[in-house]
């Protein structure tokens, strides 16, 4: 008993057999939709672009090469739609997004703040710097992927990936100062946040 | 060892690609250097970011997506049967594939864009043959045109405009689905195809001019009681208040018998734009 491999399903889809893209979907539309959601902060968004890389993989299901790893070709795909709706939006788009709201859980208050936090350090950080880390941490890309992907070495990935950590653990460590800042501002009766409260 | 020399190790340190000894020369630098192994909690706090479910109708989306596409007819039912279930273990990972000529690849070129032009330019030419043998023959006997031929002729020219129809929908430029949308506007007689498409651009579409020349396209044929039947459904999963309120207008001007129960259960429901509620309301009334 094995799990049909993306690969053969890849080339059954480029067959013909288009229903077999359903199994695709149901592997992956969930790691490229919380690919999309680091990226772009915006949860609509990010559905319409998943459904987006699955029509382009439909319509372009010629140019896939037997042989060659379907994750990275599917990447390579998500990484053009997405750049393809930047520029779309890009003139009425603010540069930096705000947070999306936290979905329901039951992590604490603490949790939940480091969590903030972090998705505002993450969107501070140029994008390919935020890209990079996203595939690598979250998308659990091996730097050998990554490296095909941006068509580099795997050496350069890995610098790559490193320097990005260190920006982003600046602007976390920047965002923490200032959000103790803030607390400590409102403890001694100081000027109340607006709407978006540090907690 | 400095942070310049330990970086491509660092890296691989993160995800536990290293050998032991490698590890052991990662963490000695790790003690002494502040900034990298702040580098290495940020990475391990990355971990707070949870993972999240797209929502149950993103798979809806793609089955529409899936049926609207043109070459989707090719898939043999097991292979139909395996893709609905998620996640599925094949036992026999070789699903037949079909043998013999390909008519997919042959309609499926007919579809394209430069297909839809060949088939344009191909009926054209016919029609003016034909239109030419009509009127020659009219003038040698008496006998009137030859109905059976003038008949075919507008078939060919329906199936042809619809073919281009749906390869317009498919375009990546909302003008050119626009133009695909008012493409259907001169078919008397949906194809069912067509009319799946026009609903699922309806739902769908990303821009609201497209997805309110959709109703207006459909709104042609509520003398079908599905399409009525239709836009009553996707009333409530519509994102446009002006879509919305455009779809009540035209359940009222149907007074079609159903809508106005799912009318008053659709001005219950919560977070409703203020104006579509109203309108809502207010249709209520007119079909009491």
């Amino acid at each position: 008993m094995t799990l049909v491999a993306d690969e053969e399903l890849m080339v059954q889809v480029r067959n013909g057999e288009v229903e077999m893209l359903g199994v695709l979907f149901d592997r992956y539309q969930t790691p490229l939709y919380n690919f999309y959601t680091k990226m772009t902060q915006d949860r609509a968004v990010s559905e319409d672009l998943v459904q987006d890389v699955f029509l382009r993989i439909l319509r372009y299901r010629q140019t896939y090469r037997p042989g060659t790893a379907f994750r990275t070709w599917m990447y390579q795909i998500a990484r053009n739609a997405r750049l393809d709706h930047v520029r779309k939006v890009k003139p009425e788009a603010p540069l930096t997004a705000e947070p999306m709201a936290p979905a329901p859980s039951s992590d604490s208050a603490q949790q939940k703040q480091e969590a903030l936090l972090l998705q505002r350090a993450l969107m501070q950080l140029p994008e390919d710097k935020r890209e990079i880390l996203i595939l690598s941490r979250y998308q659990e890309l091996k730097y050998e992927e990554i490296a095909r992907l941006m068509s580099c070495e795997v050496g350069a990935v890995k610098v790559r990936v490193h320097r990005a950590l260190q920006q982003l653990r600046e602007m976390y460590q920047q965002l923490e100062r200032g959000a103790s800042t803030k607390q400590t501002d409102r403890l001694l009766g100081g000027n109340f946040p607006s709407s978006r409260t540090w907690q | 060892m400095n942070c310049e020399q330990s970086t491509e190790l660092m890296a691989d340190y993160l995800v536990g690609a290293l050998v032991p000894e490698q590890m052991l020369v990662v963490e000695e630098h790790l003690r002494g250097c502040g900034a990298c192994a702040a580098d290495l909690a940020t990475w391990k706090k990355m971990a707070v970011l949870p993972m999240e479910s797209p929502s149950a109708e993103s798979r809806e989306r793609f089955e529409a997506m899936l049926h609207a596409y043109p070459s989707s007819a090719t898939a043999t039912s097991e292979a139909m049967v395996v893709a609905r279930q998620p996640g599925i273990v094949l036992t026999n990972p070789n699903v037949e594939v079909k043998r013999g000529f390909d008519w997919s690849a042959a309609t499926r070129w007919l579809r394209s864009p430069m297909g839809a032009v060949a088939w344009s330019v191909a009926v054209l030419v016919m029609g003016v043959l034909i239109g030419a043998g009509v009127s020659g023959r009219r003038s040698n006997d008496s006998s009137g045109p030859p109905a059976q031929e003038l008949a075919e002729v507008h078939a060919e020219l329906n199936s042809m405009r619809q073919l281009v129809a749906l390869s317009m929908l498919q375009q990546q430029s909302a003008s050119e689905r626009l133009q695909g949308v008012t493409f259907t506007n001169h078919e008397e007689q949906l194809d069912p195809q067509v009319y799946a498409a026009l609903l699922h651009t309806l739902r769908y579409d990303t821009s609201v001019d497209v997805r309110l020349a959709a109703l207006d396209a459909l709104s042609r044929h509520a003398g079908q009681p599905q399409v009525r039947k239709s836009v009553v459904d996707s009333l409530q999963t519509q994102q446009s208040p002006m879509v919305q309120v455009a779809m009540i207008d035209l359940l009222t001007e149907w007074r079609d018998p159903d809508a106005a129960q799912r009318l008053r259960n659709f001005q219950q429901s919560p977070n409703l734009n203020p104006t579509v509620r109203q309108r809502a309301q207010w249709a209520v009334s007119k079909l009491q």
